[in-house]
């Protein structure tokens, strides 16, 4: 790590370039086109630098949807998710960190099975149950199929395990219920963990199609990622409007950009530390 | 006496606590992933479409439709495809970019930082952000290729370049991720070995191949799984790029559950592939618990 010969470096720092120019050409492209007039986009010619700059793309794009509307809806369903989670899932990693019980090993297979599991995979049964009970293409159906986390726990009983337990046991001996315990010991105590699950929670959930997909399916339910999804499909036929397209492209990923440059100490905490516990 | 019946006081109360703290949590991992679970593999032995028919017991029959369904066999091979891609190319470039980042170069925090990013774009925007590039008339990547004197490849419309274009933005979309899954292994590799390997006269590559890959066997397994786990869920990109197509020729497992289940109500078909995904991804978790359960022994 001490040394390392100056031609080592050099040909480090050109795979590096290399590795970010190929990350970043993409999201440069969108950035572009988005600027553009839509007749510049596609030509036989590579051309880097936009000729001709049309600015009005972003309100014309914004406005040719209720994107409004869909913002909302996707902070409304990522944050009702989050705070779920946060509830029951520290809940949940508090019983198996500080409370002695039997069976502790059991219950941990069965939350890791639960982890295995994807939405992709049961999602027919889902689509049925909450339909039975009248909660697709609502807010509550968009949240609850998510409100328990298998890697919530998880991730918060990781965060847990490292509260010294004398704090616990000198508190339990004061007298102090368990709920009193959590609440006032242990997440203070452990608020980056809670902001990593926070953060890794938004991100997921507001990226998320799949779900939204399936369970929404009137235009003012929409979250981003589906009203994205429409864009190419609806315009079918007609030319495409992919400076348009691009521009609330553009705006779309704006919040999880942010969130992920303001927080990505914490963000990458926590898929470290996913790996790490394996 | 009273202090069994003290001790058995507070154990009540313990049990107590411990069930209504795993409650909520519980509750809905049981409605909402268990209970489907059992529900799909019932709803697999079905004959249903959700338009017309009523539901009727037909055994395993739509497990044997799914077989010679040729639509069904090429989205079983898609999907192992793209794990196999991301095995072979995004997993040995995440962990070179990994190494690279870990050398202690200036500017490696900025790297990282734009390596990790597109992991946290919605896989919706790059899908369509690549089906700009991927365009067949006038497209960035027709236009570098056509340098090349290579050109008029329409990417998304034609076989097998639709399923090569979803390949490309999966691992462009996840390469960052495992670059990420690699460090955290790399900070697990002793140092002092490191350095003893070095004042013994070993090369950078001798160190690297000797003691890094070693120490990063746990993390490799790691990364080998879950990109086969998530390749196994490749769903956005196509919905968004390439809708199956062209001729289905680019249906994924997940696609294939969604155009049968949502598409055309089949619900048998539908499920029975469920229940085959599920089935895969539980194969892969029992063979990485039994193998991450070797290395915690070995340790």
């Amino acid at each position: 790590m001490t040394k390392i010969h100056p031609l080592s470096k050099i040909t480090a720092h050109v795979l590096l370039i290399l590795a970010a120019l190929v990350v970043l050409l993409p999201i440069y492209w969108m950035v572009i086109s988005a600027v553009e007039p839509n007749a510049d986009i596609l030509s036989t010619v590579v051309h880097w630098l936009p000729t001709h700059f049309e600015p009005g793309n972003f309100q014309k794009a914004l406005r040719s949807q209720p994107f409004g509307r869909y913002f909302l809806n996707s902070f409304v369903m990522s944050a009702g998710i989050v705070v779920c989670q946060l509830i029951t899932s520290s809940l949940a990693a508090y019983a198996l960190v500080f409370i002695p019980m039997q069976r502790k090993r059991s219950w941990l297979f069965l939350i890791l099975m639960a982890m295995m599991i994807p939405m992709q995979a049961t999602f027919i049964p889902v689509y049925l149950i909450l339909s039975k009970v009248h909660l697709i293409n609502t807010y509550f159906g968009l949240v609850l199929p998510f409100a328990g986390s298998a890697f919530g726990i998880f991730l918060l009983r990781q965060g847990f395990v490292s509260i010294p337990r004398d704090l616990v046991h000198a508190a339990r001996i004061d007298g102090a219920s368990e709920w009193r315990i959590l609440t006032s010991i242990v997440l203070p105590n452990s608020k980056p963990m809670l902001l990593t699950l926070v953060l890794l929670n938004f991100v997921f959930h507001y990226n998320d199609l799949f779900w939204p997909l399936i369970s929404t399916n009137t235009t003012n339910m929409r979250v981003i990622p589906v009203a994205l999804s429409y864009f190419l499909s609806q315009e079918a036929g007609q030319t495409l409007q992919w400076n348009l397209m691009m521009a609330a492209d553009l705006v779309s990923i704006l919040p999880v950009l942010l969130l992920f440059l303001i927080g990505q100490r914490y963000l990458v905490k926590g898929i470290m530390g996913s790996a790490i516990k394996g | 006496m009273l202090t069994t019946s003290k001790e058995s006081n507070k154990i009540r109360k313990y049990r107590i606590s411990q069930w209504a703290f795993l409650a909520p949590a519980m509750f809905f991992i049981t409605v909402f992933i268990f209970v489907p679970t059992i529900y799909v593999i019932y709803l697999s032995l079905l004959n249903w479409n959700l338009l017309d028919s009523q539901p009727r017991f037909v055994g395993l029959s739509n497990y044997l439709y799914l077989f010679q369904d040729s639509n069904f066999q090429t989205a079983l091979v898609n999907s192992l495809l793209v794990s196999a891609a991301m095995i072979l190319v995004a997993l040995p470039i995440g962990l070179g970019l990994a190494v690279l980042t870990d050398l202690g170069l200036r500017g490696s925090k900025v790297y990282r930082t734009i390596l990790f990013a597109p992991y946290v774009i919605p896989l919706v925007a790059s899908g369509l952000i690549w089906s700009l590039l991927f365009n067949g008339t006038g497209g960035l990547v027709n236009q570098l290729l056509g340098v090349f004197r290579i050109s008029g490849i329409d990417w998304l419309g034609s076989e097998p370049f639709a399923m090569i274009a979803v390949i490309v933005v999966t691992i462009w979309q996840f390469t960052g991720y495992y670059m990420l899954i690699f460090l955290g292994g790399l900070q697990g590799v002793p140092l002092a070995l490191k350095e003893a390997a070095r004042v013994d006269g070993a090369s950078a590559w001798r160190v690297f191949r000797y003691v890094t890959i070693p120490s990063l066997t746990p993390s490799i397994f790691f990364a080998v799984i879950v990109s086969i786990i998530q390749s196994l869920q490749t769903f956005d990109q196509v919905y968004v790029m390439t809708s199956g197509g062209p001729a289905g020729s680019s249906t994924t497992l997940v696609y294939y559950i969604f155009e049968q289940g949502f598409g055309m109500f089949n619900i048998g078909p539908a499920t029975a592939a469920s229940v085959v995904l599920l089935l895969i991804l539980a194969i892969l978790t029992f063979i990485q618990l039994r193998i991450s359960h070797r290395w915690v022994v070995e340790e």
